[in-house]
């Protein structure tokens, strides 16, 4: 693949990115952040490109990076992680291989259709796991920051 | 004298009064509560969130003990304080609309009547200005139906031309799916109709030169027609402990894009 496709790659994600935001109603001050996630997300998945072949990791690394992009922000912004997540996570939608999966069914070639059907559904798995990580990290550490605070309250007070 | 049942009204009417009272106070709080739930569960929030605010606010307005159950569309929804005894509603959430705007004001709107505890006129007030937001105009809506199938037209390997045909196909395809769903058809023969349709139109726009690829053209689409929010969403809420919700939208979402693709991938191969 040469420069200039991941040039239009990175671009048409982002502009796809934005076209969700835009349909889910996202306001002016967060568009631009809300897309460039999506652009953020392809970036990572383009560049593990010569490390990885694989698809799957990929996009399990990808949804990762796009995960702590979201709670970071979510934090900064202080409005819920779903915003970014959900218009984020648009370009990682495995819709080119879903269409490919039906296209080989309806043409009568099960081998090639229930392959890639797998592809699909674990494409889709490694997006979902990849978010579940980071945000239960996320989690973890706000739970233990506040017993911290609790103890630390209940110890000033004596 | 009249004979009563012991177990009832055993304490002196004045305390039982009270107690009426303060239920009936907590009934017309949950309904609030429930309602604002209903429109972040609505707007596309994940469950453990709508769970989370549920509980939060019953207890900022003084439940002991809250018990919340959401199955994808429905609310359930338990408090207990020895003041009011037991309180209990149900509400059954249908049709949703995604629109994260909402979602962001709802929680904000949550935070705050926990951390400043505002009364019951000023919440639905301030509900009643979060329903009247207004979305984007329709307009602006169309234009986007376009830039999202000429983006991925383009993001799959699609040529310009492609990207053009797509764009104004999605546009057409939204709008329809608009009618269809006006008539009340339900989802799924709308998702069929569309994509046929789709499909259709996807290789006449090649048999007349605009655009070189049907497939492309029809990728672009697909990736304005899946429910890939519902479907990322369903396996968080099954990864985060809320099996049986996302297994149901999960396999709603499957068994939509399914269908979708199949509409699609049908017109494509019969041409």
């Amino acid at each position: 693949m040469d420069f200039n496709s991941y040039v239009l790659q990175m671009a048409s994600a982002f502009a796809g990115s934005m076209g969700f935001a835009l349909l889910f109603q996202v306001r002016r001050g967060k568009l631009m952040l809300a897309s460039l996630g999506g652009l953020l997300a392809w970036a990572v998945y383009l560049a593990l490109g010569p490390v990885m072949p694989q698809d799957v990791p990929r996009f399990f690394i990808a949804s990762v990076a796009l995960t702590i992009y979201a709670e970071v922000l979510a934090r900064v912004v202080k409005c819920p992680a779903t915003l970014f997540l959900v218009t984020a996570a648009v370009p990682l939608i495995p819709g080119g291989s879903l269409y490919h999966t039906m296209r080989y069914f309806v043409e009568g070639d099960f081998a090639a259709s229930s392959a890639q059907g797998l592809n699909t559904l674990l494409l889709a798995l490694a997006i979902a796991v990849g978010m579940i990580v980071p945000m239960s990290l996320f989690q973890l550490v706000r739970r233990v920051r506040l017993r911290w605070a609790r103890i630390e309250a209940e110890e000033g007070g004596k | 004298m009249e004979k009563r049942n012991p177990f009832f009204f055993t304490a002196d009417d004045a305390d039982q009064l009270a107690r009426l009272e303060a239920a009936d106070r907590a009934n017309e709080y949950l309904y609030r509560v429930l309602d604002i739930g209903q429109y972040m569960l609505q707007s596309g929030a994940e469950i453990s969130r709508v769970e989370d605010s549920i509980r939060r606010l019953c207890t900022s307005f003084g439940a002991q003990r809250t018990d919340v159950l959401t199955i994808t569309s429905s609310i359930v929804v338990t408090i207990y304080a020895p003041q009011f005894g037991a309180v209990t509603q149900t509400r059954r959430v249908a049709g949703q609309q995604y629109d994260l705007h909402r979602l962001e004001l709802l929680n904000q709107l949550s935070r705050r009547i926990c951390t400043q505890y505002l009364s019951l006129e000023e919440t639905e007030r301030a509900l009643e200005e979060i329903r009247n937001v207004p979305q984007y105009p329709f307009g602006v809506q169309l234009l986007t139906y376009a830039l999202i199938s000429a983006s991925f037209s383009l993001f799959f390997g699609g040529s310009a031309m492609d990207a053009v045909a797509s764009g104004l196909i999605g546009v057409l395809l939204r709008y329809l799916d608009r009618v269809i769903r006006q008539l009340e058809a339900n989802a799924f023969l709308s998702a069929l109709i569309c994509s046929c349709v789709g499909g259709l139109l996807a290789a006449s726009s090649v048999a007349l030169g605009l655009g070189e690829s049907v497939d492309m053209i029809s990728i672009g689409n697909i990736m304005l027609l899946i429910p890939g929010i519902p479907l990322t969403t369903s396996l968080r809420d099954m990864f985060s402990g809320n099996t049986i919700s996302g297994l149901l939208r999960f396999s709603e979402a499957i068994l939509l894009a399914l269908t979708i693709a199949f509409g699609f991938a049908l017109v494509a191969a019969l041409m």
